[in-house]
């Protein structure tokens, strides 16, 4: 059944049924009620979750205790996934993705997929390039976004933004 | 004939068995800048994935309009026109060589449609292309979160109203 649930997932359409098979070999079901955190900024997000039903909200700390809504997540209208970085990065969590009511889910923990990464499967592989494009058109986004962020401060004629701006920038990588 | 290139020592092909060295070696051109020499020019293509073999190479942004910004200098070994790969052949950002530079040139077309094709070759490089653009998003993640908590500090204090573009960098956070 949670197989059924795998293919209806765009994520993972470009693989055969049978790569689907050795997913959910690794995979298991998770069950998350109100409030509960599924992925949690800070801490090393350990697993990819395709969530099949429920809403979730991503929230980030941004100023002490203060956090800010990101985004709000519906899985029930398309099952969606979270935590795929965390398969490829070593980084904790960059924000908290917490169930707003009952959330279904698959859980693919990093260890199957890096066992599945390290036998030389061709299915891990194939999800490693779909994350990476994704991850890739994200950061393409970002940058830009960052570097219009810069024009329109600069455009304000502040006086500090040097220091803040070069941190921003050696931040950058190839 | 060109040489056939020696895919041993570097990192990005490490989890790829000789077969598969050999499979990309096959699709691979050499490739050398002279320093100063223009690699990608910001706005321009990136048709081509360069591994760099040998020498130091550096990314500069035009960010505001006149001056261009230094972003990196990066040393072999290494891989430049991934983003590109990934997204559009379009480079956002120009590279130069800084010294002398060897490379070896994949086609940006010819690795898609080896992806296409599920070349597990291929996809074991994106793979470890992958892993580093994870750390990436983790560190762009961070520096976004900078700029909008000073901008929220500075809104705390004062009657500005940057919720607009802090709205917007919010919009494209990625988790």
């Amino acid at each position: 059944m949670t197989e059924e649930k795998l293919q209806r997932v765009k994520f993972f359409e470009f693989l055969t049924d049978e790569e689907r098979s050795e997913f959910m070999e690794g995979a298991e079901p998770a069950m998350f009620e109100a409030g509960e955190e599924i992925i949690s900024e800070g801490e090393e997000s350990s697993s990819l979750f395709v969530l099949t039903s429920g809403q979730v909200e991503v929230r980030k700390k941004i100023l002490g205790d203060r956090d800010r809504l990101l985004a709000e997540i519906d899985a029930d209208g398309e099952p969606t996934v979270v935590g795929e970085r965390g398969l490829l990065g070593r980084s904790g969590a960059s924000a908290t993705v917490r169930a707003a009511g009952r959330v279904e889910a698959i859980r693919i923990p990093r260890e199957a997929f890096r066992r599945m990464i390290s036998e030389g499967r061709p299915a891990a592989f194939k999800l490693s390039y779909r994350i990476a494009r994704t991850l890739a058109h994200r950061l393409t986004r970002l940058d830009e976004e960052v570097v219009e962020a810069i024009r329109d401060l600069e455009r304000r004629g502040e006086t500090d933004l040097e220091a803040f701006r070069d941190r921003l920038i050696t931040e950058w990588t190839v | 004939m060109p040489q056939t290139p020696s895919l041993d020592g570097i990192p990005l092909f490490e989890r790829l068995s000789p077969d598969e060295r050999d499979e990309m070696a096959e699709v691979m051109e050499p490739a050398s800048f002279g320093a100063g020499a223009f690699i990608y020019a910001e706005g321009g293509p990136e048709e081509t994935l360069y591994v760099i073999t040998s020498g130091a190479v550096e990314v500069h942004k035009q960010v505001l309009p006149g001056r261009r910004h230094h972003l990196a200098t990066v040393q072999a070994p290494t891989v430049v026109g991934e983003m590109g790969l990934l997204t559009e052949p379009r480079a956002a950002a120009s590279v130069t060589a800084k010294t002398p530079v060897e490379a070896h040139g994949i086609a940006r077309d010819q690795l898609l449609e080896m992806l296409d094709e599920d070349s597990l070759a291929a996809c074991k490089l994106v793979h470890e292309i992958g892993r580093t653009l994870a750390e990436r998003m983790a560190r762009t993640d961070e520096s976004v979160a900078g700029i909008i908590a000073r901008l929220e500090r500075r809104n705390a204090r004062a009657d500005h109203d940057p919720d607009i573009f802090s709205d917007r960098l919010l919009g494209e956070w990625g988790f």
